[in-house]
């Protein structure tokens, strides 16, 4: 029997089984993925919707011919779960599992890749069988940064999500050291989560949640209440704090291509103001999200008549300026870049977006280009004493800089003198004590005959 | 002897003296000021085109002339100073004494290989990359070859960099391990984004596939090929501390990490070590910041690769199947909008054409609401009325599919139909709108007026048609038959004079003149002026018959019923 016929035995036996002995896991009952547990795992609990699952798998076609294996890549696969990323056999397979568990699935084509197949490797209409493994699970990152981890409790219903700016129902419960210290049912709009001392985690939250979701969600200090602490429920600054919310019902805000520009003109004056309102406040990240509102609204906008351009460009220069501001105070300071650039772009000689840029600039240490914003912004306006000041900080900085690099070089080209010094010294040492040996026995080495005979010139 | 000769003979003669009066000083005397002369020479040497005899030089003297470091910094140099024509040429000579040298190097060795692949990139990257198969064949710049030269070059780097992984489960040479990641990012983008990378029949060793497999090869060995192909470039990565050098890097990597999609999923290079458990909705989705990236261009050669990835994980999908909630990423938006741009602007007919098929294939893709959201979407923002008439032309079929109960369809009958109707079935300007510019799509919207008529019986009334029509003739009827009898009138004026004007004499008042690709374009005769009058009229009457017929048609139905 060759290797491939072995195979193809093999693969037969196991499809057979599957399909003999094969659960129907499907919601459908239309056995388009069966399965039968090879091991069973050693703890009790199955990955939630949006947990972060790592397994290791091997899959077959009908033929038995292996065309993907993560052992192969030796390392783990890993994905996250009920959210279509992975064929739909997979989600509804793999939540079935539990930790440690091993079990096969046989899936058919409307549960694998249909009719359009996977080129290279998976033909059209391809019945697939997989053996799957799973490793571990754990509650889902949601913006991949730590800073806010969620486990559902319970599913929502249907697909959308909040979008910034929608109106949102909640339950919501907070927990800071096991402590609850917030409890109450709340309805505000998103981005603004703060008028009612909900922390910003919670407004990027909810844009991931669905309608009745509830879930868990684990707050790093950047996304709870920050430096500030929130004295008002005792809560210490750079705290972590623990959320349970239920999501009851929203409204979505329009997307901006369904707005006309007259609303979207009406829409921003509101917006600035409550920009202002939270930039006033140090909530910097609230405020991003307003002035980001004028930006994606108008930014794009076409065919408006005069009187709308001067407008919208009036909204935007703000919006870019404020930003930048804002941007600073975060750190953030390409993004500030980035916002003075626009400004600038809108309004070219604008002295507080010259200024603006060139702060950010110094803060990343570019000197001269820093120098030169400020140069400007004196061009403008001769007045400005604080762009006078910062010249001198340019200045200062840029001849620091130099210093610290002339240091270094120094050191290093010293470094290397020496260390070839020692090498060559070495070998000198080596030689001479071969010489005194070859003396000693009476012979003479060549070395030390040239040398000898070189010292005589 | 001839001049050339004798220059030869004195530029190598100088370089050797040089040396030798290197080797006479100690190390320690050795200054900056003898360096610069040796590179002098050096350099001459190259230019006047010795540079075989150079690096005999070169690698005779090097074990004696002075330690690593210092023949590092003067090839480098080398390098540096060379240009055009000759870079190639220079680069592909220096490589071997490179390689050596940086074997030799114990300090800062990942940093110094870095510089190197850093500084040889930046050399090549201003010549132009060979795109048809003949100037690839030629190769006249010598880009070809050097490229496969450099990733040949660094090679064994790569090697040491897998070894030390092998031994320890944590990189102990994470420094040479990023700059060889900063190489392969630079030469996805460069030459890789702009080269031409169908298998062509006649090149049996296309120099740029065996490139692109040679660096995914090296991204491979690593272990950062399935990381980079799923590094979300608006995402964070997790290698970077700094946040800073975070948002740089991700901006210069945006086009990098779109060139490798294009080569994983259009060319499979690479494809046989990634998962294949993804479902082709989520492939899209990742997918389409890359396509963002590349539509955004407007070279012929980035733009192409934009499209042939966007189809190519269309393809993947089944119709129907793309749910309409992946319209709520930005970029579901922006990209059909960007392939509108490309359909109505790009001067290159191949890539219009095949932005439209796309366009069709990803509205295909969708479920009955996602179109019904994309077409609003694009109704709304695409300014263009060909797009909007080809866009009406998709709504009929879709309602058309309802209607003959192909699928189940609430999206393109009753109430939701209504609204999107409102869109369509009506004059942009009132009255004053320029039928003339907007002849595409009034012209789909009254094919589509009369399509609903006559399938949709006034008893059954399932698209709503029957209970907006006294809103249809208010915003479109009516003001179309006042625009007609405007236009007409107008433009049977212009003609009128017109032909007076010939009559007289000949004045070439030229109001303004048009200017395309920098030739003027010649003055509109008369008759050519009259050539298009004629033919704006020939349009105005083709509208006006058909919304002669619908109007016929409504009268029939509404006698019929009363």
């Amino acid at each position: 029997m060759t290797t491939d016929e072995a195979t193809k035995n093999e693969g037969e036996v196991q499809a057979a089984a599957l399909a003999e002995r094969g659960e129907d896991i499907t919601p459908a009952q239309d056995r388009g993925v069966l399965k039968i547990i090879k091991r069973p795992g050693n703890e009790d609990e199955s990955p939630m919707i949006g947990d972060k699952v790592y397994v290791h798998y091997k899959g077959k076609l009908a033929n038995g011919k292996k065309f993907d294996s993560s052992r192969d890549r030796n390392e783990p696969f890993i994905f996250s779960l009920g959210k279509g990323q992975v064929i739909k056999a997979w989600d509804i397979g793999v939540a079935t599992m539990k930790k440690g568990e091993i079990c096969y699935l046989l899936c058919k084509p409307e549960y694998a890749y249909g009719s359009a197949g996977s080129a290279p490797k998976i033909p059209s209409n391809a019945t697939l069988f997989f053996e799957v493994e799973l490793l571990d699970f754990k509650g889902e990152d949601l913006f991949e940064d730590g800073g806010i981890i969620r486990r559902i409790k319970r599913k929502g219903e249907g697909y959308s999500n909040p979008n910034e700016g929608a109106t949102v129902e909640i339950h919501l419960e907070g927990f800071c050291g096991g402590t609850r210290f917030d409890c109450k049912d709340v309805k505000f709009v998103v981005g603004e989560g703060e008028d009612h001392d909900i922390p910003i985690g919670i407004d990027k939250a909810l844009e991931k949640m669905q309608r009745g979701e509830h879930c868990i969600l684990y707050l790093g200090p950047r996304y709870g209440f920050g430096e500030a602490g929130k004295p008002k429920y005792g809560i210490q600054a750079n705290a972590e704090l623990v959320y349970e919310v239920t999501l009851k019902s929203f409204e979505k805000a329009k997307e901006s291509w369904e707005m006309d520009t007259k609303e979207k003109l009406e829409q921003a004056a509101i917006v600035k103001e409550k920009g202002t309102m939270y930039f006033k406040e140090g909530k910097y990240l609230q405020a991003v999200i307003q002035y980001g509102k004028i930006v994606s609204w108008l930014e794009m906008e076409y065919g408006l008549s005069e009187k709308e351009s001067k407008a919208s460009d009036s909204f935007l220069l703000a919006a870019f300026l404020n930003l930048a501001m804002c941007y600073l105070k975060l750190r953030e300071y390409t993004k500030a870049v980035e916002c003075c650039d626009k400004a600038l772009g809108l309004d070219q000689d604008n002295e507080k977006g010259l200024y603006r840029r060139g702060e950010a600039r110094l803060l990343m240490n570019e000197f001269e280009l820093a120098k030169c914003d400020f140069q400007k912004v004196l061009e403008v306006n001769p007045q400005n004493k604080a762009a006078k000041s910062q010249i001198s900080v340019c200045q200062k900085k840029t001849k620091e800089h130099n210093e610290r690099d002339r240091r270094i070089y120094a050191n290093m080209f010293k470094k290397f003198a020496e260390r070839d010094a020692k090498e060559a010294a070495s070998k000198i040492g080596i030689e001479k004590e071969a010489e005194k040996a070859a003396c000693e026995k009476g012979l003479k080495t060549p070395e030390s005959e040239g040398r000898e005979s070189e010292g005589h010139v | 002897m001839p001049e050339e000769q004798s220059q030869t003979i004195m530029a190598i003669d100088e370089l050797q003296a040089i040396i030798q009066r290197c080797q006479i000083l100690e190390e320690a005397d050795f200054r900056g000021e003898d360096f610069n002369l040796f590179q002098v020479a050096g350099q001459k040497c190259l230019e006047d085109g010795y540079a075989a005899q150079l690096l005999e030089v070169v690698q005779n003297e090097k074990n004696k002339l002075c330690n690593a470091k210092e023949l590092f910094l003067g090839l480098l140099e080398q390098i540096e100073q060379t240009s055009g024509e000759q870079v190639c040429q220079t680069v592909m000579l220096l490589l071997q004494p490179l390689q050596t040298v940086l074997f030799k190097l114990q300090n800062k060795k990942a940093y110094s290989v870095g510089l190197s692949l850093a500084m040889i990139m930046n050399q090549l990257t201003p010549l132009p990359v060979p795109y048809t198969k003949q100037q690839m064949q030629e190769d006249k710049l010598g880009l070809c070859q050097c490229c496969n030269a450099v990733v040949d070059f660094a090679k064994p780097f790569v090697n040491e960099v897998v070894k030390s992984m092998e031994k320890s489960s944590e990189c102990s040479d994470m420094e040479l391990k990023e700059e060889l990641l900063k190489f392969c990012m630079k030469s996805l983008k460069y030459p890789l984004l702009t080269a031409q990378l169908e298998q062509l029949e006649s090149i049996e060793d296309h120099p740029f596939r065996r490139f692109a497999t040679e660096i995914i090869g090296i991204l491979w060995d690593m272990r950062e090929f399935i990381p980079l192909v799923f590094l979300h470039h608006k995402g964070r990565s997790p290698s970077w501390e700094n946040e800073e050098f975070e948002d740089i890097e991700r901006k210069n990597s945006a086009d990098s990490l779109a060139c490798l999609a294009y080569l994983m999923f259009v060319h499979c290079f690479g494809i046989d070590c990634f998962p294949m458990v993804f479902s082709p909705s989520y492939l899209l989705q990742r997918n389409m910041t890359h396509i963002e990236v590349l539509l955004k261009r407007t070279e012929e050669s980035v733009l192409s690769k934009g499209l042939d990835l966007f189809e190519s994980s269309l393809l993947r999908m089944e119709d129907n199947s793309l749910l309409h909630q992946y319209l709520e990423f930005s970029d579901f938006i922006t990209v059909p909008q960007n392939l509108v741009k490309v359909m109505t602007l790009c001067p290159i007919e191949h890539l219009r054409k095949k932005s439209l098929n796309i366009l069709q294939l990803f509205i295909n893709k969708f479920d009955a609401e996602g179109k019904y959201t994309l077409f609003r979407c694009l109704l709304k923002t695409s300014n263009h009325a060909g797009v909007e008439g080809y866009i009406i032309q998709n709504i009929k079929d879709q309602i058309h599919l309802s209607l003959t109960k192909v699928c189940d369809n609430s999206w393109f009958t009753g109430h939701h139909l209504i609204s999107l109707l409102d869109l369509v079935l009506l004059l942009p300007e009132g009255a004053e709108t320029d039928l003339l510019q907007n002849s595409d799509r009034i012209m789909a919207s009254l094919n589509l007026l009369r399509y609903l008529i006559i399938k949709d019986s006034e008893y059954n009334n399932q698209t709503g048609v029957w209970t907006m029509l006294a809103k249809i003739e208010q915003n479109f009827l009516k003001p179309l038959h006042v625009g007609l009898n405007m236009s007409k009138a107008h433009y049977e004026a212009e003609i009128k004079n017109k032909k007076e004007n010939r009559r007289e004499a000949h004045n070439s008042n030229t109001v303004c003149s048009v200017t395309v690709s920098g030739e003027k374009m010649p003055v509109m005769t008369t008759e050519m002026q009259l050539q298009v009058l004629h033919s704006a009229l020939f349009t105005f009457d083709l509208i006006e018959s058909v919304l002669a017929r619908v109007e016929e048609l409504i009268e029939v139905k509404i006698k019929a019923v009363t």
